[in-house]
This record gives C-alpha cells, structure tokens and sequence, in this order.
C-alpha cells in the first residue's frame, strides 16, 4: 500500500460523519479539540463585552449605564465566564488538540469520554447565557460567598444557576482531566521515556492532577450551599451549626490552584514555542519540571491566603504568608530557564515571540503584586479594593491570555496548513500591550487611593475619576487590539498561502503530522529515540506517511493504537477505539435534564435522569465488550502485542484509578467539613449525638469485607478458567448488605434542616450510598457480560476496574460509618 | 508509575504535613491547649513545634531515600527531578511551617 493509498484507508476509518450533522456524533480529538477552542473564545468574547460594560458603568462617577442589580450581575458573570467557561475549556481544548500529535499517537484515551466532556460544557455553558438573557443571572460574585447567597439574601434563581451549571461545566473539567492524566501517562509513541516526553506534556500532566484534586472542594462546596438553598440544610447557617467560613476554605481549596491551573499550560507553551522562536532547545529542562510540579503543591498550601481578613490567628495567617511567598521560587526558576533559554539562542521577533515578551513585562509585574499581597498587613489594607482586581488580572491575563495568543498564532499554521498573509498581528498585539496596562496600571492605583472593588458607583470628589476614566478608554483599546486578533485568525482562514509542513523548523511530534491534521493524526507511530524527535531526523514525517512505524497497516475498519509503559515507553498493549457515535451527547443531554430537574424544582424527574445516565452509562461499557479472545498480534516493528480488553491493567482500569482520586479528594473535602465545623462552628455541640449503632457499624463493615473477598475470588476463577459467578454473586450480597446498613443508617438520622451536624450525617451517608450502589451496577454488568460470553480467562479487563471500585467503596463505608457513629460512641 | 511516585512523594508528605500541622493548631486551640503549661513552654506550643521536627525528619527521610540505591530512580532524568522536588518538599516543610514557633498561635 503506499503512502496515498494509505491516507485515503485511514481517512475512511477515522474520519467523522461528513457535514455539520458530524459535529453531534464526532468522537476525534482533532474536531473536538477545534470544537472546545471555538466554542470558548466564543465565550472570552461574551466575558469580554461584560467587561467593557463594567468599563462603561465605571469611566464617569454617577453613571446611569447600569443599576447595582444589573452592574452585580455583570461582574458575576464576567469572572464567572472568563474562569469557568474560557479560561479551564481553552487548555482543555489546547491540550485536546495537541496532546495525541506530541505524544505521537493516534487519539487520547477515551475519544466518547473527550465527546461528553465537550457538551456537558457546552449545556452548562448554555444554562448561564440563559440566565444572563433572561435577566437572572447570577450576581454574588464570581466566588459566590454566603450568607450573602444563601437562600434568605439571594432569595431567587441567580445563585442556582450559577451552583447547578458550574457544577455541570465541572464534569467537562474532570472528563478532560482523567483523559489527559492516562493519554500522558499510557498514550505515547513507543520509546518516548518520561525524558523524551515533550514539556508541554508534562505540564498538562501536572495540570490535570490538579485539577482532579483541586475541583472536588468546589463541587462539594457548590452541593452543600445548593442543598442548603433548596432543601434548607444548614451547613453555612451559624444558628443551626453551620459556618459561612467553611465555603471560603472549600472555595478556595479550588480557587488558588485553580489560578496556576491555569497558568501552568500557558507556562507549557512558554517552554514550547520560546525555544522554537530563539531557535535553540529549553536551558533547564529537568529543573523546568521539577518546578511544574513545586508550583503544583505549593499551590495547594495557598488558599487561605484569600482570606487574611476573616479573622484566623495569627499563626495560621503565617503559615500561608510563608507559603505564598515560596511560591515565587518555582515560579522564578521556570522565568530565569525562559531568559536562559533566550540568552543561549538566536531570538526571532516573531509574532509569537511578541506575545511572549508581553507575557514577561505583564506577569512578572503580576508575580510582585502577588509577594505584595502575600505580605499580611499590605494583604489587610489592598483587600478588597481595585488593587486586587488589577494583581489578578495581570497574573490571569498576563500568565495566560498572553501566552495563549502566542500558541495561537504558533500553532495557527498547523491546524490550517496555511501561513499568515496579513500582518494585522503586530499591530493587534501592539493595542492588547498599551492596552491592557492602560487599563490595569490605573486599576492598581485607584485600588490604593481607597477605590473597593465591585462598586457600581462612587462620587465625584473620590479623586478616582480621571483614574477611571483612564482605566476605561484603555479597556477599550484592548477590546479593539483583541477584536482584531479575530480578524486576524478569520482572514488567515480566508485567504493566506499554503505552509510548509513544519514552518517554524520545531523538534516535536505535532509538526510530522500532514496539515491540517488528518483524522487519523499519524499512519503509522514512530519509534522515539529522542526528546525533539523532528530535529535530527526530518524525514521521519515522510516515513511514518509512508507506513514505516508502528500500526503501519491498517486492520479492517479498526481505529488502533497502541500504549506504553509509563516509565520507559516500552509497548504495552494495543487499543481499539470505538467509532463516531451519539452517545456522548445523548449522556451529556441526560445528564443536563438531571441539573434543569434540580434548578426548576422538578425532583421527582432528577432520579429518573440519574437513572437514564446510568443506563446510557451501561449502554457505553457494554459496546466495549469482546465476543472472542484475541490474543495478542502483530503491530509493526516485530512487536506483538495483547488487545486492551486482555489485560489486567485496561484503559477502563487507570481512568477509573484517576477518577477515584478525585472521587477521594470530594470524600476528604466532606471530611475537612465535617472536621472543621465540629471544631470551629458556633453552635456546636448538635443538642444530642446520634446514638452508636453496632449492627450498622458492624454489618457495613463485614459487607465491604465480603464484597473485597467475592470480586477477588470471581478474579481468580475467571483466571483459572473456573466459573467466577459465585465470587460476583458473594460480591453482590456483600455489598447489599453494606448498603442495607448504610440505609438503615440514613433512616436513623433526625431531621436534616435542625442542625449542621445533621445534615453533614445525611450528607456522609448518601456518599457512602452512592458508592454502593455503582459496585453493584458494575457486579450486575459484570452478571450479564458472563452470561453473554463476553468473559474469558484472556478477556478479563472488566473484573479489576469493578475491584477497584469495591476497594473504594470499602475503605470510604468504613471511615464513614466510624467518623458517623464516633461522636456517639464517645458520649 | 513508580518514577512518578519518585516524583511527587517529596512535595506530597509536604503537603501531607502542612495541613496536618494546620489542622492540630485549629483543633487545639479550640479545646484551649494554649493555656496549659508543660515544663514552662504551652502544651500548644511543644505539640506544634514536635509536629514541626517530625515533618522535617519525614522530609528529610524522602530526600535520604531517594539517595540510596533502593528507592533511587535508575533513570538520571527522573533522578534529578525526584531530588529537586524532593528539596523542594523539605524546604517547604522548614520555611512554612517556622511560624509554630514564631507567632501567637490562637490569637
């Protein structure tokens, strides 16, 4: 077969249904990637009107552009859009796009899980442009403190959308976050070791364990308050037990490493493109990532940080002062490795590199302000004012929007095939400059001369209006600067000269691709013998066209791929993806009507929504399924390799890993909760303990154990060609009867509206009901998939994931029932 | 996954550590150790400051192990990050949690 002959077989097995009806059923990274990175620019644009109206309402003292209701409701939803709908969704999209092409492989992980993640972004997206258009969106500010959006201040619909459709918006994140922790880790060219990984893979790896460990607070965080909301569970009510301090700590257990969340991608693309631009190799690469992953932790020792002013004692304060000022070493050492890099090169003042030299001026000045306000008394005299507002838009913007423009138009050729013909860039980029700092420097300071943010208004001898007004027409220059940057992009993809196929002469995998991308990304994978494989070796890209790697002919109609070993690249097993399908927006759609069930009241629908998610969830593993063994064949190269569904360690079984370290992280969360408000909130103790039960501690405990014993004797049956039905049926009965104790738990419980401690009891419980019930679901799919011949001794994968998720269930059953019965044994 | 574990374990027994020591200094100043005295020094104050040491002998042990040819990455690059971020976590560890013995603790 050669190398046309090849393109035009892979392109029909790849390829997504023709037309915009291929938009609902597409399951390629490409298509989503580009879907994710338009859908959120469309929603920067929205955010960026809202914060020109902010700009309008504030340019002149008195103005009567806006009221505090709807001036309350703009500033909500432009940090809300901005953070939540385009910020996170772009390094989704980014790292979407890019990952499979730099790691040299053919698609993530879970191509129908990429899909699902897109709407339920776009659903939960739609939930709050709803709202907006309506006239009731959200309006307590991006972090949404109670009391003030508890149900007696914000009385309304507002807060919910924002508490249901972030929620929602959420899934997408922690989709997006296990598909690029196992695409990383799994998902590679063979031979491409942990040390010829491309950096901005590392960053997105770091990236995506954070953001499985830094979104569970929030989603905790966000039900509690919607269950207070709805049902009047008072966990923020310091009358009935509860503690609005709490949500502060479970906001910003997200909200600070959401902030390099965020940055750490941008940072990737800095690593990335700048050694392209000085046309020369990253000075420092080992201690860049060693600094990625400083930078990680050290972000989650941060967050209260936020909240020097709320009264903690002084100790406390200075735990986290010393902390936040730490964190500028890591964050020093990757800006010295970038000016090495610079120093060591031959620089090119292209327009990428201008972008870079704006992240530099702007996020460094953005890094001081933030040592600043480490500092706990200027922290006490900047909190709240402008001064704030200006910091963080310096570090989001100048550590993000920055960096991201500079990958736009390094990676614009490479999604097009095309090179900019007009030179509309510079001059876009020299407004975004003058721009931005207009507008921000002012806002620094009339921060300090007293002006608090979120104001509506202030009066005309506040000495604030020439500041203002300076601060506004800048807005508006950067608004014009960023408008033309999408003129920019739109003419490139009308009219621009065909690119050759790696224009910038880069060293990584993306640029042996044809471009723009095929849908099957490479024809055949190579084998990696260095970081920068492109560099020494230009005529990898024809070869790999030509069939001369891995996966080089293709096999019926299968999308295959193969993984590695984490450490040493090594080839591990081979994976055959599944085609295009509806599933994933059929789920997604589901999924919405269980949030919209919630948001108008309807709860009797919210289970049946559960259930149809369930169903459809089924419905998802099931096609996965093999009728026959396998066994292992030829990949190309001399290598013979096993089907992923022969394993022990499948997909299924590392993405289940990754999710249930942040399923863990959501249980520790409910536990600091339960912790923090026995030990900090007013009106504790609760007017009695719930009364020890041995037949509920002890029934839940021998259950889990049963159900650990059952799966792992249904394992070592299947394995020694024995019928593994008794050990799933022993599994099965374990777990009912851990579930049986958990609901008779539940039934215990007094009222949940009397008391904090009450509703935290109800809450911990259902956690632990939940994650009964899905071992079960998996037991009985596991029933029905011996029955149907679907299990063999070879094709065995489903039986660890359901292990694991028994293991889970037990060790979170246990804690649980002794954190719920401890209080009581106690008395 | 073992090089990756290699890795994190510097900075995760860092963390581990910080919110341990965060959390013993919230809960015992809530039940008032701060005015019970041992040997001239509050109970609070010796709680947090062995808490301290212990967090410092942890890290210090990470970074001991990482250096022994047991636990030690065979690959140079997952050997220099492991030790860097290993650094990091005990230089971590030191500077954030010096405040046990610098500041007021429950006011």
């Amino acid at each position: 077969m050669n190398a046309l002959g090849r393109h035009r077989r892979l392109q029909a097995i790849w390829a997504s249904a023709p037309g915009w009806k291929g938009w609902f059923s597409t399951v390629n990274h490409t298509d989503l990637g580009r879907m994710f990175l338009v859908t959120s620019f469309f929603f920067f644009l929205i955010g960026g009107v809202l914060a020109m109206l902010i700009r309008a309402q504030l340019a002149t003292p008195h103005s009567a552009f806006a009221g505090p209701e709807l001036y309350s409701q703009l500033f909500t939803m432009h940090g809300t859009i901005m953070m939540f709908l385009f910020a996170i969704p772009a390094i989704e999209g980014m790292a979407i796009y890019l990952l499979p092409k730099l790691l040299g492989t053919r698609d993530l992980a879970y191509p129908r899980l990429t899909a699902y993640g897109f709407w339920c972004y776009v659903f939960g997206g739609a939930m709050l442009l709803v709202s907006m258009l309506l006239g009731i969106a959200p309006d307590g500010g991006w972090f949404m403190y109670p009391p003030l959006t508890g149900a007696a201040y914000s009385p309304g619909i507002n807060t919910d959308f924002w508490l249901l459709g972030i929620t929602f918006v959420e899934i997408s994140a922690i989709s997006a976050a296990v598909e690029i922790t196992v695409s990383v880790l799994r998902y590679r060219a063979p031979g491409m070791s942990l040390d010829r990984m491309p950096i901005l893979a590392w960053y997105l790896l770091v990236t995506a364990l954070m953001i499985l460990t830094g979104f569970p607070p929030l989603i905790l965080g966000s039900v509690l308050l919607e269950l207070e909301r709805a049902f009047g569970l008072p966990f923020f009510q310091a009358d009935l037990g509860g503690d609005s301090l709490l949500w502060q700590h479970l906001f910003w257990l997200f909200g600070h490493p959401e902030v390099y969340i965020i940055f750490l991608p941008a940072a990737g693309v800095i690593s990335t493109v700048l050694p392209v631009m000085a046309r020369t190799t990253l000075l420092g690469h080992g201690w860049v990532v060693a600094a990625a992953v400083a930078l990680a932790f050290l972000s989650f020792g941060l967050w209260v940080h936020h909240m020097f002013a709320t009264g903690i004692p002084h100790m406390g304060l200075a735990f986290f002062s010393a902390a936040s000022t730490l964190v500028a070493v890591p964050t020093a050492v990757q800006v010295f490795a970038w000016i090495g890099t610079l120093w060591k090169g031959r620089p090119q003042l292209l327009l990428p590199m201008l972008h870079i030299l704006g992240f530099f001026a702007t996020f460094v000045i953005g890094g001081l302000t933030g040592v600043m306000v480490a500092i706990v008394p200027f922290d006490w005299q900047a909190h709240d004012t402008a001064f704030i507002t200006a910091h963080l838009h310096y570090v989001l913007f100048g550590g993000f929007v920055f960096p991201i423009l500079a990958g736009l138009y390094y990676w614009l050729p490479h999604g097009t095939g095309r090179l900019r013909f007009f030179r509309i860039g510079e001059f876009a980029f020299a407004l975004v400059f003058i721009g931005f700092h207009g507008t921000f420097l002012a806002m620094h300071w009339v921060g300090l001369l007293g002006q608090r943010r979120r104001i509506w208004t202030y009066e005309a001898d506040a000495g604030w209006t020439t500041i203002n007004l300076v601060s506004s027409i800048s807005s508006f220059l950067l608004a014009i600067g960023l408008a033309m940057v999408l003129l920019d992009v739109i003419l490139h993809l009308r009219a621009a000269r065909r690119s050759p196929r790696n224009p910038w002469r880069a060293g990584t995998l993306e640029w042996a691709t044809m471009t723009p991308p095929p849908a099957y990304t490479f024809a055949s994978l190579p084998q990696v013998t260095s970081r920068e494989p492109l560099s020494g070796d230009p005529g990898l890209a024809v070869r790999l066209a030509q069939g001369q790697g891995y996966l080089g002919e293709p096999r019926g109609d299968q999308r295959e791929t193969l993984t590695v070993e984490t450490a040493s690249g090594a080839p591990d097993y081979r994976v055959v993806y599944p085609g295009n399908t509806r599933l994933p927006i059929v789920m997604a759609a589901v999924t919405g009507l269980f949030f919209l069930a919630i948001l108008l009241k309807i709860y009797w629908l919210a289970p049946f929504a559960l259930a149809g998610v369930a169903a459809l969830g089924l419905r998802w593993a099931w096609s996965l399924g093999q009728h026959r063994d396998i066994g292992p064949v030829a990949v190309g190269q001399g290598a013979m390799l096993p089907h992923a569904a022969e394993v022990d360690r499948s997909p299924g079984w590392w993405g289940s890993l990754f999710l249930l370290v942040a399923d863990a992280v959501l249980f520790g969360s409910l536990v600091f909760g339960y912790a923090f408000l026995f030990t900090i909130a007013p009106a504790w103790p609760p007017p009695a303990w719930l009364p020890a039960s041995m037949v509920d501690l002890l029934g839940g405990t021998a259950g889990a154990l049963v159900a650990m014993l059952g799966i792992r004797l249904a394992t070592t049956a299947n394995r020694r060609r024995g019928a593994p039905l008794p050990g799933l049926v022993l599994a099965g009965t374990g777990t009912l009867v851990t579930l049986a104790s958990l609901v008779h738990l539940l039934l215990r419980l007094p009222p949940a509206t009397t008391h904090a401690y009450h509703a935290t009891l109800l809450v911990l419980g259902s956690y632990a009901v939940i994650h009964a019930l899905i071992p079960l679901l998996m037991l009985g799919f596991l029933g029905a998939q011996h029955r149907r011949g679907y299990l063999s001794p070879n094709r065995r994968a489903g039986l660890p994931i359901a292990g694991l998720w028994i293991d889970y269930m037990a060790t979170t059953v246990v804690l649980t029932l002794l954190l719920v019965q401890l209080p009581g044994l106690v008395a | 996954m073992t090089d990756i574990v290699r890795i994190l374990i510097g900075p995760l027994v860092w963390l581990a550590a910080f919110s341990a020591v965060y959390a013993l200094q919230g809960v015992a100043c809530a039940h008032g150790w701060s005015e019970h005295e041992v040997a001239g020094a509050s109970r609070l104050r010796l709680a947090l400051s062995l808490a301290w040491m212990i967090a410092i002998s942890l890290g210090g042990s990470v970074l001991a192990m990482l250096h022994t040819p047991r636990f030690r990455a065979s690959d140079p690059f997952v050997r220099q990050v492991s030790l860097a971020t290993a650094w990091v976590g005990l230089a971590a560890t030191f500077w954030t949690l010096f405040p046990v013995v610098a500041m007021s603790a429950c006011r």
